[in-house]
Order: structure tokens, then C-alpha cells, then sequence
């Protein structure tokens, strides 16, 4: 009973966690406009929390460097468990165009386990809320796992 | 009579989080509309807060657990309480109790963000606690006590005798609801020069018992509001209706302050207007 | 009855007496527990005596007057001495003329001595003696290590102790004679005789900071000694007794004139330190800190706030009074403030000292029973409390070897134990269900009939709260696990820090019974029981106070926080946020070039605002106006 209520607030309210790996900033500019009135995240009880202490849903854009690989890093271990890692847009899938620059690590997957792949250049809003969407069911998973 | 008092103390006990709850999900609805968004379900800050609940239990430091443990005990005193018509200057200082445990528990991390926002709630509290101790003088020296109960015995609203009072009282729900332009310390918004504030460090489990501890708070502020309509429900309801929908109105309409301005114009203003109408009372 | 009187009095004197004269610390150290213990069993064994007042005819075959003049003389001719030997016309000029003013007070004017009851006792001396026999004697004795400490760290070429633990005692008996004399020149004996025991230990150090402070002190108190002996003269004058409880029994303006009250009330100010008079205690900081901890936080300062509760019942109805309140007030106020602006741990102690002081000078003012009530509450704990935190930061400060709150950070990582009673002396200041918080709201519930003290009051408990949550907090600030190893101290620190905490609360949850106490005996004159007391709830016309029942709350929500403690040590220990770029080490963070670089997130102490150099000068201003208010009204 307690079970299927905590599962059923899991999945109504996820908090995501936004961080930009070094993007051209088109991707996070799509991210913030799931805020506005036209998609308004906040009707699926999603909030932009700016902080890992806080977050179930960690959104990652751009490409990953050997600077902030461990930023990336830290960001992640600091999430509380159960939680879901998203990577967005061409960059945060593979490293995009600038993957076979000399500093690039490559995608996100490269550094913490990623579960919910968003393609695009940039990725289009209604993508990221079906990526954060698909996102919410292996948090589902993962929850149930957690306590089993 | 025993009965009475232990169906108050459940009420209270009861109310605060369901209350508040409810609360917390209306505004945040009416917050959307008044940005053109739908807006989340009514009973979401239910759901966040269950969720929190089952996170994974992750401390900075054990003192925070301690903090936000007594954070919640003294809020949910304080709103039993005033549920018991108790003395009202108890109640402040029960109040200010938990909040200055919430400090001590965002202190007890060394991340700048949580220690600034600390110091701006240390700031905040200093603002409004005299504040609301003025008001608690203002009812005594209209109805001659301290007691909450004194005030349901009048024959009229208080409202009538401390207009001034009123709207101090406003200002200290501004602060306390943690609206623009008094969110200093942290709020539900993005608050991206501060993280979250006071709240940065708190996570999980810790993070949602200081959620009921605040619910417990609104609903004891919106309280002290209804006190200024005692003789009828309905004017009781319709009178904390309208300021918390002012104070909404007020949170998105205007930008954050600093605290310096907090504190000049809080002081400033809220001293005036309980002296204008203390010595009112006083002289009458 | 009259020979526990005499032990409470005498027996320090004979323990400083041996302590100087021996110079073996062993035998130091067994001859102050000695006497401190006695002393405490002798305070305890007083309680079931009270009230009683009685005159010796002779001790030890010697007149008591007789007794006390030779002596009088002596301690006047020392201050004068040391006047002139540090060249301070401050302390000369108020020496000299004291000294001619006793002469012809005790020659001319008073050459048959008219008959006085040397001695009397109620319950208000008794908590005082209860106090400075108990809290004094804690504090000897945790003087112990810490001067062994001191003298360490110092190396003076020849140890100063026996004269240190010399003055010490002497000043317990000094304190003692205080507060169970009714004679009033042999009152205003004792009050000088503190003087100069204050004066002696600010200067215990012999630096020249040290000896300057010292000499500050010594001029001040001396103004206020001369403005004692004036008021002494006038009320002889008037009213033809220096008998305390009949000078207390004249209402003022009938026979009783308002100058000499407002004169006495001076003297009492100054010995509190009350603006525009703080800075000797300010200065006297710089005393090794058991010294601070005794007389100026637990003790001798209280001797103010004493003799202006005895004299409240003279004052009542007069306009003195509600001054005397809203002067109180203002320095409640202006003592926070000034608190507020410190980062030095002990300046904050001297400075909330004051305005604790002041609120309990306010109640003296109000002169209703819920006042006095909260008057003597504030006094009982303050002292309590105020020793411990003072003891604590001594402790600290042997340990880290700073007394600045921003070097105390994360202190609980280093001195787990010393950092949590801190921490707890600051609940117990600020947070119901414990004494002083009480005391603070009975002392506001009293004054809300007055505008001008509850708006001083409500604006200063706000700052108080503030300046102590931001040390609470400074002191708990780091990550930790949850493991902790206890620092090493001496026993008797240890014991003196712990028996205060558990006292303080204990005595918290006695506060029913203390008031019970207060009121059985009747405490003064014109002072009705002002609550009614059921089941450990306090309750009058206007307010109610459930002590019992919000200690045992408070007991419960405390044990449920300790256990949600033990469930947190198991979870998962975290870095702080630092924006992702933190480090193993605790505030480092990950720079520019990977280089590491700390985050610095200092307390706020508004300086700008509450600062002490910008407050000081418009506070005593302010504060200089109402007292020539006070003493030009009375004209």
C-alpha cells in the first residue's frame, strides 16, 4: 500500500537536476523553455532545482571534457539514490562535432551511467519531456530495485 | 475538559501538515495562472514531499538530522498551541525556536551557499521578530491578555483596532511565506545565486520533515491573521483568503531585495506603523 | 545560624589568607576545594534559615562597626595608593574625596552609631549567596588547571598564583558580606572592597594593556564608590537610619529624597556596567577568563542589579522607576546591538552581560511582582549560564589559542564536548523551555503595559537571538561522520563545566519550585504571589507558562532528535555543494589551473551597522542623556 503510494509520488514529481557540460548552449536553451507557459514542465511536477542534494532526474548537455569529467562526477555522486541520468542533445550523446578534439572526453556515458539518450542539435523541447518521460519509468525500476 | 485539550492537540497536529499541504498546492496553482501556466496538481507538494520520504538518506553532517528534527518538533508545538489558545508570546518564542534550529542545521555545512543563506535568515528572523512580538503587544493592550482565548471573547473583529497591526502582520507573512521580495534565504523558485539557500545542503528524508515544519508555520501565521477576525468564520476565512492571495500577487509582482533593504524598510516602516497605532491604543 | 553567616564571610578570607602565605601548589589547590566546598555546604545549610536578621554585639570581642572602619580606611588609602602610583587623576580626585567624606560621615555626622541589625538575610540575598558560593567556588576551582595553563603559556619569571587565588577568595568572602549586610556603610565597604579585587585581577597579567584596562575600571568604580557615600550622607540626612530595610521601608519623596536614590542608582549602574559605564567591563576582558567568568558575568556586577531590587520597593510609585525601566531597556537594547557587531567571543559575553543586566535593571524599574519575579529568574540563570559560557571560551581559548567566533569554526571536529556544552549554554540562553528564556518572557509580559521598554525589549531579544545563533552554528560547522573523540581536559574542568550545564538545566525544570520558594517567605515588601501555580503551569490574568509540561516536551523532542542523530550516522555522508568542484578537504575546492583554493564564507557581523566604533558614541550619547535625565529629574 505504502509502496504504491511512494511509487505514485515518485513518478509525479521528479526534480531535475540541469548541468551544461560545455554545450554551444542551444540545448540548455531549450531546456529552460520546457519552464515557459507554452510547455510548462511544472504541470508533470517537474522543478528545475539547481541543486544534486535535491534532484531525482540529472539532465546533462554538451560534451565532456577532461576539466569537468569530474564535476560531472561529483554532481552525480551527490544525488541521492534512486536516480536517473538523461544526456541531451548530439554533444551529450557522443561529444557531437567536437569529439575528436584534443581536451574531449566524449559523450556522458563515458563518465557516469547514462539511461535515457535525447538525440538532436538541438534537442527540441518535446523531445526532452519525452526523454525526462522515459527517464521517469527506469526511475521506476530503479526505486523497485532498490528496495528488493 | 481533558478531552477538549487532547482533540485540540490532535487537530493541531493534524491540520498543520494537511492544511499547509493543501496550502502549499493551491499556491503554487495560483502561482502559474498568474504566469499563464496551467500549473502542477493540487495535491503535488503531498507528492514531493512522500517522495522525499523515500529517498536514500544522505547527511553532510549529523546535526542536520538533530536540526531538522527540532525544526519540526517546535513548529508543530507552536501550532498546538495556538490550536490550545495558549499565550501568544510562548508561541512566538517556540516559533523562533525551530527557526533558529533550521539556521543551525544550514550552518552546520561548510558549503558557502548554505551558510549565506543561514545568515540571511538569522537577517530575516531578526527583521521579523519584533514585528510579531508587537503585534502580541497590541492584542494585550486591547484585550488585556496574552491569551489567544481573549481575543475569540471579543465582541468585535480585531481587525477594527489594529488596522497598523494588520499590515505589519502582512509583512511578517511575506517574510515568513519566503514570497518576493523577502525570499532571501531560499524559496520555491529557481534562486540560482544561492542555490537553495538555507535549504542547500538539506536532502531526502531531512529535507522533507523541514517541508512539514514550514507547512506548520504557514498555517500558524495565517492563525495569527485569522485573530483579527474572531466573530465570524466566514469573515475569519474570507480575511486570510484575501492576504494570502495579496501576498501572492506581491511574490510575483516583484523582484528579490536585498537584505539591507529588508531591514531599513522592515524596521522602518513596520516599528512606525505599530507605534501609530500601540500608542493609539495605548492613549485611548 | 549566625555562625554559618560568619563562615560564609569570614572562612575566604582565612583560605586566601593561607593561600598566599603558602606557596606550594598542591596546598593551593587543596586549600580552595576546601574552602570552596565548605562554602557550598555552608550556602545550603543557610537555606533553611531565611528570613532572619540579627547584630552581634561583638565578634571575637571586637565592636562590628569598629570592625569594619579600620578596614574601610585601609581599602581607601590603597586605591588612593595605587592612584598615585599609576598617575591616574581619574582615580585620585574620587579616592581623596571619599575619603574626606567618610571621615566626616563616620566623625560628624554619625559619632553615636545609631543601632542598625547588622545583618539580614531574605530570600533575595540567599540566592545571592547561593550563587556566589556555589557558581564562585565552580569557578575557583576550574581556576585550578586553567591558571596552571596560563602560567605555562605566559612563563612569568616568579608565578603569581597564591596572589591570584588570594584575591579570588578573598573576593567570595567580599561577596558574601555584600549581600547579607544591612548596614549600609558596611555595605558600601564591601562594595568598594570589589572594586578593588576587580581592579587587582584585571590587572593580573601586568600588561600594559592589562594594567591600563585595570586602571579604567578602578577610576570608574571609584566614581561610582563616591556617588554611594554621597547618597549615604543625603539618606542619613533625611531619614536619620543607614538601616537598608528601613531606608527601603521610606517610600521616596516621603522623607526619602529622590537624589539620593537616583545617586545610589548611579553607583549601582556603574557597577553593572550600564551605558554610558560599559567600557571598563569591556576592557576588563583582558583578565585571565575565570576572573571574567566570576566577577564580571556571575557575580559582582550582579551586585548592581541586587541593590536595585532592594531598593525597588522605595522607588515604587515614584517617577524614578519607570525611568530606571527604560533606561534598563535601552541598554538591553544597545548591548545586543553591540554584541551583535563582535566576531571576539568574549567581547559578545561582556556585551550580552550588559545587556542582560539591562533588561534585569528594567525589571528592577517595572517594580510589579511579575517583574521581580522575572528579575530574579534572570539573575539565577544568567549566572549560571554566563559562568559556563565564560569558563567554555576559556577553555577554547587555552585550546586554539584565539577567542574569535571565526576561528571557532568547526570547533565540534576538534573539541567535540567543549563545543556541545557551548552550544548548549547558547540554547539554554535563548530557547524555552529554560530559565532565562523565561525569565525574558515574564520580563515582556511585565513591560507590555509600557511602550517604550516593550519596543526596546522586543527590538533587543530579536538581536540577542541573532548574535547567539550565529555562534551556535559557527561552532557546529563542518561535515562530520558522527563519530567523535573526546578531548582531553582536566578533571576539573570538566567538572565545573558539566556541573554548570546540568545545574542550569536542572534548575530549569525547578523554576515552579524556585518560584514557590521566592514567595513562601515573602520576598519583599508590597510583592504579592503573581501567578498561580498548577501542575507546573505558571498562569496569571494575562499570560501562561506551562513549565513542566513544555520541559518534559522539550525532553521528549530532544530524545527523538538524538535518536534521528543515531539514524543519520548510518546514511551516507556527503561533501557539501560546492558546485560540483569540491574536494577531499573539507571547504577546498578545485581552482582555475587545478589549483585548490579555499571557500571562505564568513559570519555576517554587520559592522557597517552595529559595529563598535560607529555605535559606541551615539549609544552613549543616548545613554548619558537618560541618565542626566534620571539623576536631573531628581533634582
Amino acid at each position: 500500500m505504502f509502496e504504491k503510494i511512494l511509487t505514485k509520488a515518485r513518478m509525479l514529481s521528479p526534480w531535475v537536476l540541469h548541468f551544461d557540460c560545455g554545450s554551444c548552449n542551444g540545448c540548455d536553451i531549450e531546456v529552460l523553455a520546457c519552464l515557459t507557459p507554452v510547455y510548462d514542465l511544472e504541470r508533470f511536477g517537474i522543478i528545475n532545482t539547481g541543486n544534486p542534494m535535491h534532484a531525482d532526474i540529472f539532465l546533462v548537455t554538451g560534451t565532456v571534457n577532461h576539466r569537468n569529467k569530474q564535476v560531472l562526477r561529483n554532481l552525480y555522486d551527490q544525488i541521492p539514490e534512486p536516480k536517473v541520468v538523461v544526456a541531451l542533445g548530439a554533444c551529450g550523446l557522443t561529444g557531437g562535432v567536437f569529439r575528436e578534439a584534443y581536451n574531449v572526453v566524449g559523450g556522458v556515458d563515458k563518465v557516469i551511467p547514462v539511461d535515457v539518450y535525447v538525440p538532436g542539435c538541438p534537442a527540441k523541447p518535446e523531445a526532452i519531456i519525452d526523454g525526462v518521460v522515459l527517464g521517469l519509468e527506469k526511475f521506476r525500476q530503479k526505486a523497485s530495485a532498490m528496495h528488493s | 475538559m481533558t478531552g477538549h485539550v487532547l482533540m485540540m492537540i490532535v487537530a493541531g497536529l493534524v491540520a498543520g501538515p494537511l492544511l499547509g499541504g493543501l496550502i502549499a498546492g493551491f499556491d503554487r496553482i495560483l502561482t502559474a495562472r498568474f504566469q499563464s501556466r496551467i500549473g502542477p496538481p493540487l495535491l503535488q507538494p503531498f507528492y514531493d514531499v512522500i517522495k522525499l520520504f523515500g529517498k536514500e538518506k544522505q547527511v553532510v553532517n549529523v546535526w542536520q538530522a538533530f536540526c531538522a528534527n527540532a525544526y519540526l518538533t517546535a513548529a508543530s508545538i507552536s501550532l498546538v498551541l495556538f490550536f490550545l489558545r495558549s499565550d501568544l508570546l510562548l508561541i512566538l518564542f517556540i516559533q523562533a525556536v525551530g527557526a533558529v534550529f533550521l539556521v543551525v542545521g544550514a550552518f552546520s555545512s561548510t558549503s558557502p551557499y548554505s551558510q549565506a543563506g543561514a545568515h540571511r535568515e538569522l537577517l530575516q528572523i531578526l527583521c521579523y521578530e519584533p514585528l510579531l512580538i508587537f503585534i502580541a503587544v497590541g492584542i494585550y493592550l486591547h484585550t488585556g491578555s496574552f491569551k489567544i482565548e481573549a481575543v475569540y471573547a471579543l465582541k468585535q473583529p480585531l481587525l477594527l483596532k489594529l488596522p497598523f497591526l494588520f499590515l505589519v502582520l502582512n509583512f511578517v507573512l511575506t517574510i515568513k511565506l519566503r514570497k518576493s521580495p523577502f525570499d532571501l534565504s531560499t524559496s520555491h523558485h529557481a534562486h540560482q545565486e544561492l542555490v537553495k539557500g538555507l535549504l542547500t545542503d538539506y536532502s531526502g528524508p531531512i529535507l522533507a520533515l523541514t517541508e512539514i515544519a514550514h507547512w506548520y508555520e504557514t498555517v500558524l501565521v495565517l492563525g495569527f491573521c485569522s485573530l483579527f477576525w474572531t466573530t465570524n468564520p466566514l469573515g475569519a476565512i474570507l480575511l486570510v483568503g484575501i492576504t494570502y492571495f495579496v501576498e501572492i500577487w506581491i511574490d510575483n509582482v516583484s523582484a528579490r531585495m536585498n537584505w539591507r533593504w529588508m531591514l531599513g524598510y522592515g524596521w522602518a516602516m513596520g516599528i512606525t506603523l505599530s507605534l501609530v497605532n500601540l500608542v493609539w491604543l495605548y492613549v485611548r | 545560624m549566625q555562625t554559618i553567616t560568619f563562615m560564609l564571610i569570614l572562612l575566604p578570607f582565612l583560605g586566601a589568607l593561607s593561600c598566599y602565605a603558602i606557596r606550594s601548589a598542591p596546598v593551593r589547590s587543596f586549600i580552595v576545594l576546601s574552602t570552596g566546598c565548605i562554602l557550598i555546604t555552608c550556602s545550603l545549610l543557610l537555606i533553611s534559615y531565611v528570613p532572619f536578621t540579627f547584630s552581634p554585639e561583638t565578634v571575637f570581642g571586637l565592636d562590628v562597626h569598629g570592625l569594619i572602619q579600620i578596614p574601610d580606611f585601609i581599602l581607601m588609602f590603597a586605591i588612593l595608593y595605587y592612584g598615585i602610583k599609576h598617575r591616574s587623576i581619574l582615580v585620585i580626585i574620587p579616592a581623596a574625596l571619599q575619603i574626606i567624606l567618610v571621615i566626616w560621615f563616620e566623625v560628624f555626622m554619625i559619632a553615636d552609631h545609631p543601632t542598625t541589625q547588622a545583618f539580614y538575610c531574605d530570600n533575595l540575598s540567599l540566592i545571592m549567596v547561593l550563587i556566589i558560593s556555589i557558581v564562585g567556588s565552580i569557578i575557583c576551582f576550574q581556576a585550578i588547571p586553567y591558571m596552571k595553563n596560563h602560567e605555562e603559556h605566559l612563563h612569568p619569571a616568579t608565578s603569581r598564583q597564591p596572589r591570584f587565588f588570594f584575591v579570588m577568595l578573598f573576593f567570595l568572602g567580599v561577596m558574601n558580606g555584600l549581600v547579607l549586610s544591612n548596614d549600609m556603610t558596611v555595605i558600601h565597604f564591601f562594595f568598594e572592597a570589589t572594586t578593588l579585587c576587580s581592579f587587582l585581577l584585571i590587572g593580573h597579567d601586568g600588561t600594559e594593556i592589562a594594567v591600563r584596562n585595570s586602571v579604567r575600571a578602578l577610576w570608574m568604580n571609584s566614581i561610582g564608590c563616591l556617588a554611594f557615600i554621597v547618597s549615604l550622607i543625603m539618606i542619613y540626612r533625611n531619614i536619620g537610619s543607614i538601616d537598608m530595610q528601613q531606608v527601603i521601608r521610606t517610600p521616596a519623596g516621603a522623607g526619602l529624597s529622590f537624589l539620593s536614590l537616583s545617586l545610589l542608582c548611579f553607583a549601582c549602574f556603574v557597577k553593572s556596567a550600564q551605558f554610558p559605564m560599559q567600557s571598563w567591563l569591556v576592557g576588563a576582558m583582558v583578565a585571565p577568563t575565570p576572573v571574567s567568568a566570576l566577577l564580571h558575568s556571575s557575580t559582582m556586577v550582579k551586585v548592581g542589579v541586587y541593590l536595585a531590587l532592594r531598593l525597588a520597593p522605595a522607588m515604587q510609585g515614584s517617577f524614578l522607576s519607570p525611568c530606571i525601566a527604560i533606561f534598563g531597556a535601552f541598554t538591553f537594547l544597545a548591548g545586543a546591538a553591540l554584541a551583535l557587531g563582535q566576531s571576539n567571543g568574549k567581547k559578545v559575553l561582556a556585551y550580552s552581560t550588559i545587556s542582560n543586566l539591562g533588561l534585569i535593571f528594567a525589571c528592577a524599574g517595572l517594580n510589579t511582582p511579575e517583574s521581580m519575579t522575572a528579575a530574579v529568574l534572570l539573575i539565577i540563570f544568567h549566572a549560571v549560564i554566563k559562568a559556563m559560557l565564560f569558563l567554555c571560551v576559556g577553555t577554547i581559548e587555552q585550546h586554539i589559542e584565539s577567542r574569535d567566533i571565526e576561528d571557532m569554526r568547526g570547533l565540534y571536529a576538534k573539541m567535540p564536548l567543549t563545543a556541545l556544552i557551548t552550544v548548549m549554554g547558547v540554547v539554554m540562553m535563548i530557547m524555552p523551555p529554560f530559565g532565562l528564556l523565561l525569565g525574558k518572557w515574564m520580563a515582556m509580559e511585565a513591560a507590555a503595559g509600557n511602550i517604550f521598554v516593550i519596543i526596546l525589549a522586543a527590538v533587543g531579544s530579536a538581536l540577542t537571538a541573532m548574535y547567539w545563533a550565529r555562534w551556535a552554528g559557527t561552532l557546529m560547522s563542518d561535515p562530520f561522520a558522527g563519530i567523535f573523540h573526546l578531548e582531553k581536559q582536566p578533571a576539573l574542568t570538566w567538572g565545573a563545566l558539566l556541573s554548570l550545564c546540568t545545574g542550569a538545566g536542572i534548575l530549569s525544570i525547578a523554576v515552579p519550585w524556585i518560584y514557590r520558594g521566592l514567595f513562601t517567605a515573602a520576598m519583599n515588601l508590597n510583592y504579592a504571589p503573581p501567578y498561580s501555580l498548577k501542575n507546573g503551569i505558571l498562569e496569571n490574568a494575562y499570560g501562561v507558562f506551562a513549565v513542566l509540561p513544555l520541559c518534559l516536551i522539550a525532553v521528549l523532542g530532544f530524545l527523538q532528535s538524538i535518536w534521528a542523530v543515531r539514524g543519520a550516522t548510518q546514511a551516507r555522508i556527503c561533501p557539501p555543494y560546492l558546485s560540483g568542484i569540491h574536494t577531499a578537504e573539507p571547504r577546498v575546492f578545485l581552482g582555475p589551473m587545478n589549483k585548490l583554493i579555499k571557500a571562505e564564507a564568513g559570519n555576517y557581523y554587520l559592522s557597517n551597522i552595529f559595529g563598535e566604533r560607529k555605535l559606541t558614541v551615539w549609544i552613549n550619547l543616548a545613554a548619558g542623556m537618560l541618565l542626566t535625565l534620571i539623576v536631573g529629574g531628581a533634582l
